[in-house]
């Protein structure tokens, strides 16, 4: 009689526990999944800014380094964004992401504060199109971004809340994942308002 | 089926108890019979229950385990969803078939996942429409051309709209049931093998509940093998009959054939849902009673029945010319005269098309369906589109879409835009705004479909503040027009289930009489946007009373009263499957009383199908007026 009790009782718990491992595996699998969205904008980008420098070149030829910075700085993120790719779990990857993304967002930001001093680029057909492009895609990686924190911050908070925490170790989800923290691009890119008054 | 073997299984438990009884009585001396006698009654009674609890609960959870639909399913095989807005070719082409088959038969666009397979299969999963999954392996994509895409991809569509997926999940959640006691039986008998005092008899009956458990789970299998496989063909024959195009499933089939690894799928979990596969999953079973799938060479010989028996490896072509998509010819001649859709605010339907005939066209496919739908695509401007893909812009879109054509509160709506939604929204709203006033009401419905999988992409916070936006930007002017409810009503029916949790209503009313009142406000509500004096009003109205068979009470309407609509449809959800028709071909009666299609009244058709689980196809809107 009490081999039952203790048999449907020990049924109920094992499902607890199986149903705690399986949130826990399809909440990193979404969060996993979301990357790609980021992943998508992130090469729209850095496809464009190619194109960008080249169409300055022919009008700021003698800036030659501000252009290299931004073309070295824009490979490294590509890189950047590859290994992360490959595995968003891994926190490294994603902090050296975000950093090289940092060092990018800084060349297009020195960028922009010497092409104010070529009004016939800014007034380029060309170049407005490109720098058009570039915002809107700027807004989609935030809110790309925006959804793959979502994201994380729910596999963390199920991970860390009472009872997974106690499970969460041995099922191999002992970390929490990493969110992705770009230094405010967007502010970056506007370019500074210069009066002379 | 389900309590008769759950039955079995309580008699087989009891059995083994009284063997195991009966064993350790002989050990003492005791016979069979007085041993099994000292057992009191209510142990019986306690193992059945025991049985019961532990069945009923392991179903109940592997049931809550795929409640979240389709999606977990697509999860649990390890898909990776295909973003709206890739760039990859293959998956571009992928998606647009998808797409122009949901369109086709007015379901819902599902979200399409990749596993990462060499293998030729696909699968559907979802409890209903809305949240129903398509997965396609990599293989797939590598090995097949679009037409053979296009006609495994029917025969997944097909699986959906014929209800099988909602079958096979609910299958899944038995057969784990009953399953699970032979988990318990495997337990007990390790348990067995290292106690020492009661080893024996817990030993025996941890290996009698495996035979119990693994046995009805064999049995369960079998039943889902042979189910499994009347509905294969049943698919096969429907992507047939979508398609107009047998070669292309056929072709597909052949290729499987011709590869090496087949069909197969090295995913553990691939077996629990092997019936749900587009071809065999799992080697082992696919020659014999187990089989999920009937065989590759009868499947084939069924579609083509002068098949010469020869695979196809990937590369090679069919002998036989492949169809492209059809050019713009073929869909001039459909949509009537050359002068296209000549009047943008009212379709027309021919006189002589039926309700009856185009309510049989809810939940299937033909090719005149699948024309229509890439013409309502082609017809689209590609900047709406691109944009519809987007799930950045989608929103954009769709809050274009709610701007009013006054310009004052235009103005308010556009500045809650400004201050609540992400930075760069009201930039898409504002470049979007010309686009979509151009746009009629059916083209910018086809286009919420499409921008549907684009939506599904956002995260719960985003799809929050999303809905939270519109629902505010439909209450800025503090009315809701018929539009805004049509569209507030598709975005909550599809987004819903994803984001909260899928939900299947029961229909548990037999007959509209019960709900006469309910459906005199929906004809009555039909019949007062498609008519302009009140006679013709009341025409319409008893057009639809009529095809109902029943006494209907008129109810003249002042305006537009969504809640009045949402409090009718919300007691009409509740009919059997089996009597929706009826109701819906009363409203077509209504709205074809005067033989036009009014966009107010394609609009609300659209609204009151969906919120039935209808998928009407946008082809009665084209209806050949030859």
């Amino acid at each position: 009689m009490e081999i039952i009790i203790a048999l449907v009782v020990l049924a109920v718990l094992a499902f607890w526990v199986i149903s705690i491992y399986n949130q826990l595996v399809a909440l990193k699998n979404r969060f996993e999944n979301a990357f790609a969205q980021i992943e998508v904008q992130l090469k729209r980008r850095y496809d464009l800014i190619p194109n960008l420098v080249e169409t300055a070149k022919g009008y700021m030829s003698h800036e030659r380094e501000t252009l290299e910075a931004v073309i070295s700085a824009r490979n490294q993120a590509m890189s950047g964004l590859q290994a992360a790719a490959a595995d968003p779990t891994n926190a490294n990857a994603i902090q050296d992401l975000a950093s090289a993304e940092g060092i990018l967002g800084s060349a297009m930001g020195r960028l922009n504060v010497v092409m104010e001093a070529y009004p016939d680029l800014k007034a380029n057909q060309n170049m407005m199109q490109l720098t058009e492009e570039l915002t809107t895609t700027e807004n989609k990686v935030a809110f790309a971004r925006q959804a793959y924190n979502d994201q994380v911050t729910e596999y963390n908070v199920y991970r860390q809340s009472f009872p997974p925490v106690v499970f969460a170790n041995t099922f191999g989800h002992g970390t929490d994942a990493e969110l992705l923290e770009f230094a405010d691009s967007a502010e970056i890119q506007a370019a500074p308002s210069v009066s002379f008054n | 089926m389900f309590i008769a073997a759950v039955f079995t299984l309580i008699l087989l438990t009891n059995l083994l108890v009284a063997f195991a009884f009966g064993y350790l009585g002989a050990q003492t001396g005791m016979t069979f019979a007085e041993s099994v006698a000292t057992i009191p009654i209510d142990s019986w009674v306690t193992i059945s229950l025991g049985v019961i609890g532990v069945v009923i609960a392991a179903s109940a959870f592997r049931y809550l385990s795929i409640r979240a639909g389709g999606r977990a399913i697509a999860e649990a095989l390890g898909g990776s969803l295909i973003r709206q807005s890739t760039q990859d070719p293959q998956q571009r082409q992928l998606l647009n078939i998808v797409e122009e088959m949901a369109i086709a038969s007015g379901a819902p666009v599902p979200p399409v996942y990749l596993i990462n397979e060499p293998s030729i299969n696909a699968f559907a999963a979802g409890f209903g429409l809305d949240d129903a999954v398509i997965g396609i392996n990599q293989g797939t994509l590598d090995l097949l051309d679009r037409h053979e895409l296009q006609g495994v991809v029917a025969h997944e569509f097909s699986h959906i709209l014929n209800g099988d997926t909602s079958i096979n999940l609910r299958l899944i959640a038995i057969l784990y049931g009953i399953l699970f006691l032979g988990i318990i039986g495997y337990g007990l008998a390790r348990a067995g093998t290292f106690s020492r005092k009661n080893g024996l008899p817990l030993l025996a009956v941890g290996i009698g509940l495996v035979v119990i458990g693994y046995g009805g789970s064999f049995f369960g299998n079998l039943i889902k093998a042979a189910v499994s496989r009347q509905r294969e063909y049943l698919a096969d024959a429907s992507a047939v009959q979508y398609t107009r195009d047998p070669s292309g499933i056929a072709d597909a089939l052949k290729k499987i054939g011709g590869h090496t690894s087949g069909s197969t799928m090295t995913s553990a979990a691939a077996e629990e849902a092997s019936h749900m596969f587009f071809g065999a999953a799992a080697k082992k079973f696919s020659g014999n009673f187990m089989a999920t799938h009937p065989p590759l060479e009868q499947r084939i010989a069924a579609i083509e029945p002068n098949w010469d028996g020869r695979f196809l490896t990937a590369g090679q072509q069919p002998a036989h010319p492949t169809s492209a998509p059809p050019t713009g010819g073929s869909v001039q001649s459909f949509a009537g005269t050359t002068t296209g859709t000549s009047d943008p605010t009212h379709h027309h339907l021919s006189s002589t098309v039926l309700p009856a005939g185009i309510i049989a066209q809810v939940g299937t496919l033909n090719e005149d369906g699948i024309a229509v739908a890439r013409q309502l695509i082609a017809e689209q401007s590609s900047g709406l589109a691109a944009a519809a893909h987007d799930p950045f812009e989608a929103r954009a879109l769709v809050y274009a879409m709610l701007i009013d054509a006054e310009e004052s509160i235009a103005q308010q709506q556009l500045a809650l835009i400004v201050s609540d939604a992400e930075a760069g929204v009201s930039e898409h709203v504002t470049r979007l705004r010309p686009l979509v006033s151009q746009a009629d009401h059916l083209h910018l419905l086809t286009l919420l479909e499409m921008a549907i999988p684009a939506l599904k992409e956002l995260s719960y916070e985003q799809y929050k503040r999303f809905t939270n936006n519109t629902a505010r930007l439909i209450t800025t002017d503090a009315q809701v027009e018929v539009f805004e409810w049509v569209l507030h009503r598709l975005l909550t029916k599809e987004l819903y289930p994803h984001f909260e949790g899928a939900t299947s209503t029961h229909g548990r009313v037999s007959k509209v009489s019960k709900l006469a009142d309910d459906a005199a406000t929906l004809l009555s509500v039909l019949a007062h946007h498609g008519q302009p004096d009140p006679q013709a009003q009341q025409r319409a109205f008893s057009a639809g009373a009529e095809a109902l068979g029943l006494n209907l009470q008129h109810q003249a309407q002042n305006g537009f009263d969504y809640q009045h609509i949402n409090a009718a449809l919300a007691q009409l959800r509740k009919l059997k499957p089996l009597v929706k028709p009826g109701l819906l071909k009363a409203c077509v009666a209504t709205v074809m009383a005067d033989g036009k299609v009014s966009s107010d009244e394609g609009a609300l058709l659209q609204g009151i199908a969906a919120t039935l689980d209808c998928p009407l196809p946008p082809s009665i809107y084209y209806a050949d007026a030859n």
